[in-house]
């Protein structure tokens, strides 16, 4: 119907597109001794991420992948995936075994991996905040939520008691917290009004990255609505870059533009989040996404 | 002088390997060639299954073909290859340049219709404020009443959904407009002011690529029709030679 036409005809458009904020490359986590026999007995082919040669698990491995500001990857697997581990090792909870984590910052890029504990801690402080899947592991539920805010402002050198205050009551406000709960103990706050808490305790330095995982899990299907739009205005306000670890296919179409597929350890797809919901190649991502479509 | 394309489709091939289904591998199309010129309005016509939506979709990029080019024009004489980007370079791309309307909103959970056309305005380009006004716009032209404009799109009619989903494809003119049964849910009047508005972005230059399952639409708004049949291009025909068999049997 048309002419074959060669190669190249066409000027080739060179196009702009947004730089990395966060870069990881080949990151890796085993517990346990390993060399690249252990590494090679374990995977999806394998169908495990536990080495039968030593018992050494291999809880991800050669994980590279680019966020710019603005955008939201998702990171999706069943859990034993090693998608947690992975945001373990960028949030600094969990040393990795291998790989490099490039953070761009106003000072210069800065290699997460190589700093030294304090800088790193300085890092979660100002640039890099997470929300865990369990309210507990980030915030201080024996402390009221104004003083769970205050704690990272503190940190990032906010002396006046009256300024730290403000910017308390002006996250809370944000994240829709009741005001009047601002001296409450957040132990006594529902679970999701604590999420809402460690989000707004999360922003408190307006990080250039941040890092959800799994959000909404356990919580009402009403009350996760309620987060997961809180989530996704703040993306589009705030130029973050995010990484959104969930097992729920509902919660990576709404906030993700790109997804990895994680299985034992291993990225074994990744794609545009529509391209997986409805073109997935990967035995693995067929049989999530049948799952979650059925 | 010959015109430039705005879409030039060089040997496409798209297929899927079903894993759950001993791998089976189904051919959606093959070896699909066209072009198409700014202000040109293509219909793809064939029976269901032909491979018309998987076509679009593979254009777009939601479908990831498996071999072939899209190569797809961003500036006066510049060029992508939709199939070699980058998936940062597809999502760039796309927003901004194509505008792709489904027989079925993909609704957003919780968001009214005027948050989802001006979310499709800013891709294009354009500011918070100007983004507003051509939402608002856009949902005038496609007849949605202002008090349905801060409701959950999830909650409208379908026919009120594919109009809002109409509105977003079409709120700036896009380079090149992809349709996939984008009236198949209006009434006799919604029908009309939509047909008028597809018309009317093909006039001011607007490329179009369309799947409609009525020979009215088509022989009112096509330039050329293709016709596909088991996934291959069987024919192309002017609209008017067209019977109604034709559009929707393709033989």
């Amino acid at each position: 119907m048309t002419t074959e036409v060669e190669y190249g005809r066409y000027p080739v458009a060179r196009l702009a597109v947004p730089e990395w904020m966060l870069k990881v490359e080949r990151l890796g986590r085993v517990y346990g001794p390993f060399d690249d026999a252990v590494i090679a007995s374990t995977g999806p082919e394998v169908g495990s991420s536990k080495s039968a040669l030593n018992g050494a698990v291999v809880a991800a491995w050669d994980v590279s992948f680019e966020v710019a500001a603005g955008e939201a990857l998702g990171l999706v697997g069943e859990s034993g995936s090693g998608k947690t581990t992975v945001l373990r090792c960028l949030a600094g909870d969990v040393a990795p075994s291998r790989g490099e984590a490039r953070l761009r910052t106003a000072a210069g890029d800065v290699s997460m991996f190589e700093l030294d504990p304090s800088a790193r801690r300085r890092l979660r402080i100002d640039t890099l905040a997470v929300v865990y899947q369990d309210p507990a592991e980030g915030l201080k539920l024996n402390i009221s939520a104004g003083g769970n805010i205050a704690e990272p402002l503190t940190a990032a050198g906010w002396r006046n008691f009256g300024n730290i205050r403000n910017r308390a009551s002006e996250l809370l406000t944000r994240t829709e917290v009741p005001i009047n709960r601002m001296d409450d103990l957040v132990r006594g706050f529902s679970g999701g009004m604590k999420q809402r808490v460690q989000i707004a305790k999360a922003l408190a330095n307006s990080p250039s990255v941040v890092l959800f995982d799994e959000p909404t899990t356990g919580l009402d299907a009403s009350v996760a609505a309620g987060v997961l739009d809180l989530i996704r205005s703040l993306l589009e306000e705030h130029r973050i870059a995010a990484i959104v670890v969930s097992h729920d296919f509902a919660v990576i179409e709404m906030l993700t533009s790109r997804c990895l597929v994680m299985q034992h350890g291993r990225v074994v797809e990744n794609a545009l989040t529509d391209q997986l919901l409805e073109d997935p190649h990967h035995p693995y991502t067929q049989r999530l996404v049948a799952a979650a479509r059925s | 002088m010959r015109r430039e394309p705005v879409l030039d489709v060089r040997r496409l091939h798209k297929s899927f390997v079903l894993h759950a289904v001993s791998d089976r591998t189904v051919v959606a199309f093959a070896d699909i060639n066209f072009t198409l010129t700014a202000g040109e309005h293509v219909a793809l016509a064939g029976m269901s299954g032909a491979g018309k939506s998987s076509l679009l979709k593979s254009i777009y990029r939601t479908y990831r073909p498996d071999s072939g080019e899209v190569w797809l024009q961003i500036h006066a004489g510049e060029y992508v290859d939709m199939c070699s980007l980058s998936d940062a370079e597809i999502a760039a791309i796309r927003g901004h340049e194509i505008g792709y309307v489904s027989q079925f909103l993909r609704s957003e959970p919780r968001r009214g219709a005027l948050e989802i056309v001006t979310r499709s305005a800013r891709q294009r380009g354009m500011t918070d404020h100007d983004a507003r006004e051509a939402a608002a716009a856009a949902l005038q032209r496609v007849g949605i009443e202002e008090r349905l404009w801060d409701v959950y799109a999830s909650v409208l009619s379908g026919g009120e959904k594919q109009r809002v989903n109409l509105a977003a494809g079409t709120v700036h003119p896009p380079r090149l407009l992809l349709l996939d049964e984008p009236l198949s849910a209006l009434d006799p009047e919604n029908r009309e002011r939509a047909l008028a508005l597809i018309a009317s972005l093909t006039h001011r230059g607007v490329a179009v690529v369309s799947i409609f399952h009525d020979l009215e639409a088509i022989q009112r708004l096509a330039s050329r029709v293709l016709v596909l049949e088991k996934g291959r291009l069987v024919a192309e025909r002017s609209p008017d030679e067209l019977d109604s068999r034709l559009a929707s049997a393709a033989r």
